[in-house]
């Protein structure tokens, strides 16, 4: 994931002179891939900050706080509802907050609330895999529009309702034979990247 | 040496990094760089067929995961894997290959002039960083053997057999070296081809504290050619 949120914002190309990115994750699987794409980000010296408010349980995603609090990652203690405070602050916005895994009764705050801060901003956004709060398969209207997805090994059923501007796969993992089995037809990986635009 | 189990100790400890975190990003890098040095359209075999030599520790599991990574990027690993630690990382990463259609031979090719047929690469995933005191069976004769091939050898980290610091004059000639994290003192006698630095997750703040001056990496690479 910080592979192509770094091919769709190259950092000479940032308006910001501070190379920021705002990740926000959520209590689950996809906040704890949000977490492991900051910690690249700052090893590609963006200068990422984190917002993670409800936090996982798992000592495996608790490790992954521990190593982005160690690498000098920022976590906010909360979100400014003024939006114009993260426009100004962040170059971007990763959301990481909930994945194609997300059930309607999973707890709505903050959720709700952060999603509901998200789709005023004008920075650009990125979305792991699913653009969060929407459904899965059919998609969000109403919901936020980001800018740029990387769907996750391969797209979800709502991708086809994504309106933004660049489209990635990342997660070059899935032996052949799970992709044929599930019939997947994930496009071509260039030489060695791990990351492919559709 | 002490150095680099040093740094290693507080990415475990410090900062939490789990052994297959780290094994994963390392082994990534080395099939990363086998894949800019070795493109498969450079193989004089018909097919891009690589030996993966694994030994019984954690350079043997880089290994593993330097083979899986290898198989998605197109090539044709097979692993040789004699002493195999019983331990869920270890066992788990055998069966991610397996799973892949990754063979596993049952005993090393008895001559090197069978390996250079067969073979377009060997990858010397044996011993490491961590590596001291006399080579045991079976990868004193399986040195000896990989010492007579031709075809090229890319060692990760640390030439299998050498000194950690003073290298071995009379072992192994890899064409190719992917130093982990930083590059050891034995990459000094380094007289190959190809010299890759591979394991991108060394925070700036350990950096500092080690003097490591690491050149930076290009952009999202995960491997950085030295030479």
């Amino acid at each position: 994931v910080p592979v192509p949120s770094r091919q769709a914002f190259p950092l000479p190309s940032l308006p910001r002179k501070q190379p920021t990115v705002l990740v926000v994750c959520g209590p689950a699987q996809n906040g704890a891939i949000g977490l492991v794409c900051a910690r690249h980000l700052r090893i590609f010296d963006y200068e990422p900050t984190i917002f993670y408010p409800k936090r996982s349980p798992d000592p495996l995603y608790r490790d992954f706080t521990t190593q982005c609090e160690k690498m000098d990652i920022p976590f906010l203690s909360y979100l400014p509802t003024e939006v114009q405070l993260i426009n100004d602050a962040y170059n971007a916005v990763v959301d990481a907050v909930l994945g194609a895994e997300a059930e309607a009764a999973e707890g709505r705050e903050p959720c709700s609330a952060i999603l509901a801060t998200l789709k005023l901003l004008r920075i650009p956004i990125v979305s792991l895999d699913v653009p969060s709060g929407w459904d899965a398969e059919a998609g969000g209207s109403g919901g936020i529009s980001p800018d740029v997805l990387v769907s996750l090994a391969a797209p979800k059923e709502c991708a086809r309702r994504f309106l933004g501007r660049q489209h990635f796969v990342a997660g070059r993992f899935l032996p052949y034979d799970v992709q044929k089995k599930f019939e997947l037809n994930p496009p071509e990986y260039p030489g060695t990247e791990c990351v492919v635009a559709l | 040496q002490e150095e680099a189990q040093a740094i290693d100790q507080e990415l475990f400890t410090e900062y939490k990094f789990s052994v297959d975190q780290l094994m994963e990003l390392a082994g990534l890098s080395c099939a990363t760089a086998i894949a800019k040095a070795y493109p498969p359209s450079s193989f004089t075999t018909s097919r891009p067929t690589v030996l993966v030599v694994c030994g019984p520790g954690n350079n043997g599991g880089d290994g593993l995961v330097c083979a899986r990574h290898l198989k998605m990027f197109g090539y044709e690993p097979t692993v040789y894997y004699p002493k195999r630690p019983s331990k869920p990382l270890f066992e788990g990463l055998t069966t991610q290959c397996q799973k892949m259609d990754i063979p596993f031979l049952s005993e090393f090719p008895a001559e090197a002039a069978l390996i250079d047929e067969l073979y377009g690469l060997v990858v010397d995933a044996i011993f490491g960083f961590s590596f001291t005191g006399a080579v045991r069976e079976p990868f004193g004769s399986i040195l000896g053997t990989l010492e007579r091939i031709t075809v090229p050898i890319a060692s990760i980290d640390i030439p299998s057999g050498w000194d950690v610091e003073k290298g071995k004059a009379d072992g192994l000639q890899p064409d190719m070296l992917i130093s982990l994290t930083a590059p050891k003192k034995a990459a000094l006698h380094f007289a190959g081809r190809y010299h890759f630095l591979g394991g991108r997750f060394v925070p700036p703040a350990l950096q500092k504290k080690y003097a490591l001056n690491l050149p930076p990496y290009p952009e999202t690479d995960c491997v950085l050619q030295l030479s």
